[in-house]
């Protein structure tokens, strides 16, 4: 076990963003479960955000490209795990701070209640914090994001949704 | 036990991947430009389920995902009859995505405890996704529900037309013992169609719609009949109804309705067998 060349790998991953939101990493986002190094050979195991994101090809792509190119690495394996099962929890609070300055508002903080099939807590608009906002959508452009409208400011916004 | 296991595996995988594609049908055609938006991201959220699901084969057997979803020939497919049925009007998509999403959750809420541990993760993964579904399916009914008679007597006839062919996406499994016995699926499709009929219907009496008549699949005739107010065309649609029971996805038996979804979801893999997507 290289313990040197996995700190290496994990700072290379931080320089991996996720395609669809370029501000924030996948290690900010808590998509990287694990990193195991052992001579020249490294193994990444992945978590994917939403079982259907059309990203994931491209994350894992752009991880075998920047672990790759860190030196000392020969191979690399990246994995894909359901367990656990990813999180809005699992981002980082740098993460949450950076979703709110790109424009997406971060998602409800703890964890979700399965059964809780109640509309979501009201998201605190991205723009001008205001709290006067309103669900228009429970989905949007992309699996993870639902859309709202801010009264306050006028605008609507995107919030990251919360799992 | 690994038989089994693909056995159940592509009847999810199927589902997700039919209803999936006639969601997304509304791609551009919904009534309101959100549900254009909602629709189109929940046949994206079902078709990727379905992705993993074959990735969950291909582990199993070696099956390439693209080929599993678009490289079989009709019987080949196990989803159940509900889901290739063509998008009709609003309300019987609502109400179609309400019965579907609803006995989802109930089989991956069992599926949370299946012994085979890939599928048993991605149950809980899914659900997690799939709760979004619910929020959504939930709150059209019962908006629509509660508003005035023609929504309330769509949505009535609607659920006339799904109801039993939403009972029939627990029929037994092919290899259904082993799937049971293996502890693949903890508890057998009948015990899980028995939970779902008690939620939905639970659910009806909540959102103020006739629930009782809907309780069996004999019965759904004789409701369609009695919805339609009119002696002779109640017979015609009796008839109908009797060819159209919804009975036999399961066992690769499909209406007419499937063989167009097929030809135009598979018509590019057709072409190009060994293209990358």
């Amino acid at each position: 076990m290289s313990a040197t060349l996995a700190d290496a790998v994990w700072t290379a991953l931080g320089d991996v963003m996720d395609p669809e939101i370029p501000a924030v990493s996948i290690t900010e986002m808590g998509m990287v479960l694990d990193v195991a190094a052992e001579d020249k050979d490294v193994w990444v195991t992945i978590l994917p955000t939403f079982t259907g994101c059309p990203a994931i090809d491209v994350i894992m792509h752009d991880v075998e490209q920047a672990v790759a190119g860190v030196e000392g690495v020969e191979t690399v394996r990246v994995k894909l795990v359901y367990d656990p099962p990813w999180s809005t929890e699992r981002i980082s609070s740098e993460g949450r701070t950076k979703l709110q300055q790109s424009g997406l508002a971060p998602p409800a903080a703890g964890p979700v209640l399965i059964t809780d099939i109640r509309l979501p807590a009201v998201a605190v608009c991205p723009f001008c914090g205001g709290r006067d906002t309103a669900n228009e959508n429970l989905f949007g452009p992309t699996p993870c994001r639902a859309i709202y409208y801010c009264r306050s400011c006028r605008n609507p916004f995107e919030q990251f949704k919360q799992v | 036990m690994r038989e089994a296991l693909v056995s159940l595996v592509t009847a999810l995988a199927d589902d997700e991947l039919i209803i999936g594609h006639r969601h997304s049908e509304w791609t551009g055609f919904a009534p309101h430009i959100e549900e254009d938006v909602a629709f189109s991201s929940i046949a994206q959220d079902e078709i990727g389920h379905a992705a993993a699901y074959y990735s969950l084969i291909a582990e199993a057997t070696g099956a390439s995902p693209d080929r599993m979803a678009l490289g079989r020939q009709p019987d080949d497919y196990r989803h159940a009859v509900l889901c290739e049925r063509p998008n009709g009007d609003w309300s019987y998509s609502l109400v179609r995505h309400w019965l579907y999403d609803t006995a989802d959750d109930v089989r991956l809420e069992a599926l949370q405890e299946s012994a085979d541990a890939g599928l048993a993760a991605l149950a809980v993964k899914m659900r997690r996704e799939e709760r979004y579904h619910l929020l959504h399916a939930n709150a059209w009914i019962k908006r629509v529900a509660e508003g005035p008679i023609e929504g309330r007597t769509r949505l009535i006839d609607a659920l006339g037309k799904c109801y039993p062919e939403a009972l029939a996406l627990f029929d037994s499994l092919e290899l259904e013992d082993s799937i049971v016995d293996n502890d693949l699926l903890p508890c057998s499709s009948s015990e899980l169609r028995a939970r779902f009929a008690q939620r939905a219907t639970s659910e009806l009496d909540d959102f103020g719609l006739p629930a009782d008549i809907h309780r069996d699949l004999d019965n759904s005739a004789e409701f369609l009949a009695s919805s339609s107010g009119d002696l002779i065309a109640s017979e015609q649609e009796a008839l109908t109804t009797s060819s159209r029971s919804g009975i036999g996805g399961r066992a690769g038996k499909h209406s007419d309705d499937f063989k167009p979804l097929w030809d135009e979801m598979t018509s590019t893999h057709r072409l190009h067998p060994d293209a990358h997507w």
